[in-house]
């Protein structure tokens, strides 16, 4: 199979590339109120929306770095389409099949974990509505 | 009356006598018939006679004679009041008028001794009264002259003081004349090092001038290098960023080649090798813009050397030049003060003339004062001396005024007439007594 490889938070993340729609750049992010604390916002590409993720913070490995203009991954299956935001891109990458969500095997000298966009929505649905700050204070 | 002799008296009173004894005898020769009888009546009267006769002669005279002693005693017991009578017409009268004169001698004498006394002892008193004022007197310049002593020692020591004041203030401006001369000589040289500082600094002036005007003409091509390399660093940027679009555009023809499954393979080949490209061409341009980087971060700090190295001399050339403002001012000031210093000198040598001048005086002043102490001195001997010899005459007075005191006793042992009583006995007794205080 084909990965997507690309590096948050100081871990190498896989994912299928079957999966990847397109990576851009240069594109604003609007934010939205009342979002779960990894939700940053919507994008708007070529007349669909994607809801940008923080993968780091969702994955609890970290938190986005944000800087800069990153290049923004854009995933889409089915009929839903998410975007996330890495801090660099690797590149493509033929593996033969893995077992599937965080998975880890060994390329070269880096250890890369496979993750799927279906856990990465599923995980986001789980997400309580509202910053995470404002509900522990509730 | 005549005077007579007591040779014709004796003479005269004999024949008288004889001639009464010669008529007694001869009326006894007359009457008496006996002849023996009548010459030892004869002789008997005769005899008789001759003493009665030499009796009373005799009486006669020593009664004057008497009456004389009498007086001479009287006078040698003092007292002249007592006339001497004049009773005889004979030799005896002679004494008698002699004796009188000298006890009238004797008493004008003693009476002119007398007010000879009284004006002694007045005199005495005077002198005394004098004396004593010169006493006083001599005693008041005796203070005086001690005083005026005291105070010549004393102008003495302070005119020895002001002269040795005046010596140390003469050798102290003579240093000091020594002194401004240095100066005087070092402000020359010091005028003299300004001179050449000026000319030095005006030398580096003009150096740094040059400088300036090298540095500039030599920073331009930097400038313009460094314009330039901003140009390669845009054109860099622009080479990166087709670089990074040609990196997400293989990108994505890759991930649209994967897609295509079989169909891609070879588009995928491609567009890996364009993102090889594209990668390879950002590492150049990431290269190329490090270097230019480089180049531009060593050309910013050479600017900034150059630019400080400029501003440096800039600073450098307004220090110099207010070094030379210095130099200029510190040139007048050092002509003004090397001038003041001159007239300093002058002043002082003519304030060294007149210093020694007053010092000459005042070494006169205090050989004077010397003098005037040692005359004060003396005045002071003297005046002790005449003090004593005054005490002396005082006490030859007193001497004096006893004596007179003692002749006056021994003339109020002489008892004269009121008429020649001189002055007041008690005035005399009251002189004699303030005479002796």
């Amino acid at each position: 199979m084909e990965l997507f490889i690309f590096n948050s938070a100081e871990e190498y993340l896989g994912i299928d590339a079957n999966y990847v729609y397109r990576v851009v750049e240069e594109i604003k992010i609007t934010p939205v109120p009342m979002a779960p604390p990894y939700y940053l916002g919507l994008i708007y590409y070529r007349g669909e929306l994607f809801e940008v993720v923080d993968i780091v913070g969702l994955l609890g490995s970290g938190k986005a770095k944000l800087k800069g203009n990153p290049r923004i991954i854009l995933l889409k299956w089915s009929d839903k389409k998410l975007a996330v935001i890495p801090d660099r891109i690797s590149g493509l990458l033929w593996i033969e099949d893995k077992k599937g969500q965080d998975t880890i095997f060994t390329e070269g000298n880096h250890s890369v974990r496979l993750i799927t966009p279906e856990n990465i929505w599923k995980r986001l649905l789980e997400l309580p509505y509202g910053p995470t700050k404002i509900s522990e204070d509730f | 009356m005549g005077r007579t002799s007591i040779k014709n008296k004796l003479i005269l009173s004999f024949l008288a006598l004889l001639l009464i004894v010669t008529v007694v005898i001869s009326v006894i020769n007359w009457v008496a018939t006996d002849f023996l009888l009548s010459q030892a009546i004869s002789t008997a009267l005769a005899l008789a006679a001759g003493i009665v006769f030499g009796g009373i002669f005799s009486k006669s005279l020593v009664n004057r004679l008497k009456s004389l002693s009498d007086a001479a005693r009287e006078v040698s017991h003092g007292d002249l009041s007592r006339e001497i009578p004049l009773l005889s017409r004979d030799e005896v009268r002679d004494l008698e008028e002699i004796f009188a004169k000298m006890v009238d001698d004797l008493r004008n004498m003693i009476s002119e001794m007398k007010n000879v006394s009284i004006q002694i002892q007045q005199t005495n008193r005077s002198l005394l009264d004098f004396v004593k004022k010169i006493v006083k007197r001599g005693e008041e310049i005796d203070q005086l002259t001690k005083s005026i002593a005291k105070g010549s020692e004393e102008q003495t020591l302070i005119v020895q003081k002001t002269a040795i004041s005046l010596d140390n203030g003469l050798n102290q401006m003579d240093e000091m004349v020594k002194q401004s001369s240095e100066t005087v000589s070092k402000a020359n040289e010091a005028r003299l090092q300004a001179e050449i500082g000026e000319n030095k600094a005006s030398q580096t002036v003009k150096h740094l001038e040059e400088v300036l005007k090298q540095m500039s003409e030599h920073t331009q091509p930097m400038f313009r290098l460094a314009n330039k390399v901003e140009k390669i660093k845009k054109v860099i940027n622009i080479m990166d960023d087709i670089a990074q679009k040609t990196d997400l555009l293989s990108l994505n023809a890759s991930i649209e080649a994967t897609r295509a499954g079989e169909m891609g393979k070879g588009f995928a080949l491609v567009a890996d090798e364009i993102r090889s490209m594209a990668e390879n061409s950002k590492r150049s341009s990431q290269d190329i813009k490090t270097m230019v980087e480089d180049i531009l971060e060593d050309n910013k700090t050479a600017t900034i050397a150059l630019t400080k190295s400029e501003e440096g001399i800039n600073r450098g050339r307004e220090t110099i030049r207010s070094i030379l403002n210095t130099f200029s001012e510190t040139l007048k000031d050092v002509k003004d003060i090397s001038s003041a210093i001159k007239e300093v000198e002058e002043v002082t040598g003519k304030q060294v003339i007149q210093m020694r001048n007053l010092s000459g005086h005042f070494q006169e002043l205090s050989r004077l004062a010397d003098k005037n102490f040692i005359s004060t001195q003396k005045t002071t001997v003297a005046t002790k001396n005449q003090i004593d010899d005054i005490v002396k005459i005082a006490k030859a007075m007193r001497s004096l005024t006893a004596l007179s005191e003692k002749m006056m006793l021994t003339q109020q042992r002489f008892k004269l007439s009121a008429a020649r009583q001189p002055a007041s006995e008690a005035a005399l007794e009251t002189i004699s007594e303030t005479a002796l205080d």
